[in-house]
């Protein structure tokens, strides 16, 4: 199964609290990631305020922060590719990279599901 | 022989709180001392920002355990929570320094530099003295001079603190991310915090002053950390100023009256507390034989003539209105740590406005709500409007809950609960409250008794979030300004530093200026509150507390402020429009 790695921007918390408005996407996507986790998915998830190194020594992901700086974060690999940069994936991608089957279960960060279309 | 009562059998480890100023210190050093002259060996463990410890004893202290040579028995340790933050930093970001570009090595300091990281750096600095090691083995007695939040302790209490983030350094973050930088285990933080709520090896004295709002912010700490198990809290009441000084002078009989009106009126849940009261001093509490003294239960000798104060001729807060009433319009903020008259100083800036025949805004997160009160209505230009703080921070948390709180599962619902309750949150939620008037300062003088940190303000600014805010907010045809532009423009927005004229809370208040100025924010003015260098007193007490004043009324005029503004300490309440004309100075 394919390894997805998730590089977040520099957050004090990764609920995004500590913003004037909690992020939409930012919940639904923690929420996503435990559905494809429980799935089988392998995903990794990176704090830039928390393991700066690992950005560094990932030469796509250096590359990326040195062209488009840290506010074009986050940015998704899977198996090392660049997949996803400037937003969260929403479940049905998530699905897609893992080679999940989704069920009937309603995606719960699908755009236009909530009140917050990014 | 003192008959304090808590220092009655006092237990291995000692840790005093209470908010900057009301003498902790002092207290903590008078304690360690007294135990240490009763044959014990002692640890003393200074957090204090200003600390004069080492000068206290004659002696360079410092990050390291150093035995005091004047008093058998007693070593004491200085531990600089900014400095505890820093290393943390340096740590997480000197690898990647040259690496990554210098934006994102910015990005990632801010996110570091928050009040959640130097708490959580100095709990650090405590974890090792509380397990017992052969660090303190040697040791009867640990006195702390500050305690870890509640905030903290719960945290650390979480079992889904510590699922992910910890054990692997990956996963959900909160405001415990900075412990994942840092070295200690999870047994080592539990047993930290067991050693915290057993009442057999530890004792926590509440230090307050004898005021109002000072005792109600302690019986707030105080239900705080009794809900968390730290049960075994003593009470000890600061600096009162003894009957025998009200002798033919107004002003003493007045803080008099005042303080024991405060004291009849204590907080219920204080009551029960075993309670001692110290009374104020006329030395200065600097030096043994000072200490030696401070918590001898007796009357002061006031027999000491002090002068008065002479010739007080510093700038009053009706000069600084003289300056911002040129500009016509404008957004004012006082910041300030909780407790320096912010509300009373916002309102005699938006009174002494007003007065001028200037339109006034004037806005207060006054939790007594009396200020709008006997104000809106009474001068014809002035509107004043309040928010209450909690409620606004209860429908914030609210909010969060419904949303992000309903997807998480029971552990990380808790997780998510106590990240809301970090002082930041309530910060936010108040000031975005605020945000929706300040657009009005285009047309008018918007005065407002709080102002977001730098920290916060970054934050906000580096993800946008702020600013989508105000710009929702704002009309679609007003003028484009971003937020933090119109702040960091002194002719749109002055920012006044409120502060007392006391060493702790004066070093506070230029940690606040530090901050903002990392956010390219230059306070405007500082504005000096409860002077009584700026009274007239006939008390020996009160004279040296002027005389006191001095010194740190010259660091803020000549090391910190641009302008500055001293208000007097006022020997009637300062509410209505004359008697807050009167304090800023009008004559």
């Amino acid at each position: 199964m394919a390894t997805i790695q998730v590089f977040d921007p520099a957050l004090c918390c990764s609920t995004g609290v500590c913003g004037v408005e909690v992020d939409q996407q930012l919940v639904g996507f923690s929420a996503d990631v435990d559905w494809a986790e429980q799935q089988g998915a392998a995903i990794e998830r990176f704090n830039l305020a928390q393991q700066p190194m690992l950005f560094a020594e990932n030469a796509v992901v250096k590359a990326f922060l040195e062209r488009s700086g840290a506010e074009a974060l986050p940015l998704i690999l899977v198996d090392g590719d660049m997949a996803l940069a400037g937003r969260y994936p929403n479940r049905t991608e998530l699905a897609r990279w893992a080679g999940i089957k989704e069920t009937a279960e309603k995606p719960a960060s699908g755009c236009c599901s909530g009140n917050s279309c990014g | 022989m003192s008959t304090l009562k808590f220092l009655d059998q006092a237990p291995r480890f000692l840790f005093f709180t209470g908010k900057g100023g009301v003498g902790k210190t002092s207290i903590a050093c008078a304690t360690a001392i007294q135990l240490a002259d009763a044959g014990r060996q002692v640890l003393l463990v200074s957090t204090d920002p200003a600390s004069n410890v080492g000068q206290v004893f004659g002696i360079s202290i410092g990050n390291q355990i150093t035995s005091i040579p004047v008093v058998p028995g007693l070593s004491a340790l200085e531990i600089d929570p900014q400095a505890a933050a820093q290393v943390y930093r340096d740590r997480i970001v000197g690898p990647v320094r040259g690496i990554l570009p210098e934006s994102v090595v910015k990005s990632i300091e801010e996110q570091l530099s928050g009040a959640c990281t130097t708490e959580i750096a100095a709990f650090d600095e405590f974890t090792a003295l509380l397990n017992d090691s052969t660090l303190t083995v040697a040791y009867d007695h640990i006195v702390f001079d500050t305690a870890p939040t509640g905030h903290t302790i719960r945290l650390l209490q979480l079992p889904g603190a510590w699922s992910d983030f910890l054990a692997e350094g990956k996963g959900d973050a909160s405001c415990l991310g900075p412990l994942s930088g840092l070295e200690k285990q999870q047994d080592q933080y539990k047993a930290a915090v067991d050693a915290l709520s057993d009442a057999s090896r530890t004792r926590l004295i509440l230090v307050a002053r004898a005021q109002q709002s000072t005792l109600r912010e302690v019986a707030r700490t105080h239900e705080e950390l009794a809900t968390i198990g730290f049960r075994n809290q003593y009470l000890l009441i600061n600096a009162i100023l003894p009957l025998s000084e009200t002798n033919n002078d107004p002003l003493a009989l007045a803080i008099y009256t005042r303080e024991q009106a405060a004291l009849n009126a204590i907080p219920v849940v204080l009551r029960e507390l075993p309670r001692d009261d110290v009374l104020l001093k006329a030395f200065n509490l600097v030096g043994l034989t000072a200490l030696r003294q401070l918590l001898v239960d007796k009357e002061a000798q006031a027999s000491l003539p002090v002068d008065a104060v002479a010739a007080f001729d510093k700038p009053n807060l009706a000069d600084l209105v003289d300056e911002i009433a040129l500009e016509g319009h404008g957004l004012i903020m006082l910041m300030g740590k909780g407790g320096v008259g912010k509300t009373t100083l916002a309102a005699a800036l938006a009174v002494s406005l007003a007065q001028r025949g200037l339109p006034v805004h004037l806005t207060t997160s006054d939790p007594a709500a009396h200020l709008s009160e006997t104000l809106n209505g009474s001068l014809e230009n002035l509107t004043v409007d309040r928010i209450d703080p909690h409620a606004e921070t209860e429908r914030y948390r609210q909010q969060v809950l419904d949303t992000k709180g309903a997807l998480l599962d029971e552990a990380g619902r808790a997780l998510l609960e106590e990240d809301l309750r970090s002082p930041c949150t309530e910060e936010i939620a108040v000031f975005q409250a605020f945000s929706r008037i300040i657009r009005e300062a285009g047309q008018k003088f918007v005065v407002m008794d709080t102002a977001p940190t730098g920290h916060t303000l970054l934050l906000l600014d580096a993800t946008g979030a702020y600013h989508r805010e105000v710009t929702r907010q704002m009309d679609s045809t007003a003028h484009y300004l971003t937020p933090m532009m119109q702040l960091q423009d002194t002719h749109q927005t002055k920012v006044l530093i409120a502060t007392l004229a006391e060493t702790t809370p004066v070093l506070e208040a230029a940690n606040l200026q530090a901050d903002l100025r990392r956010a390219g924010i230059e306070p405007w003015a500082w504005v000096i509150n409860n002077s009584i260098a700026a009274t007239q007193t006939n008390s020996a007490l009160l004279r040296q507390r002027a005389q006191n004043e001095l010194r740190e009324i010259d660091a803020v005029a000549h090391q910190h402020a641009h302008r500055y503004a001293v208000v007097p300490l006022s020997i009637e309440e300062p509410i209505g429009v004359s008697r807050l004309l009167d304090l800023a100075g009008h004559k």
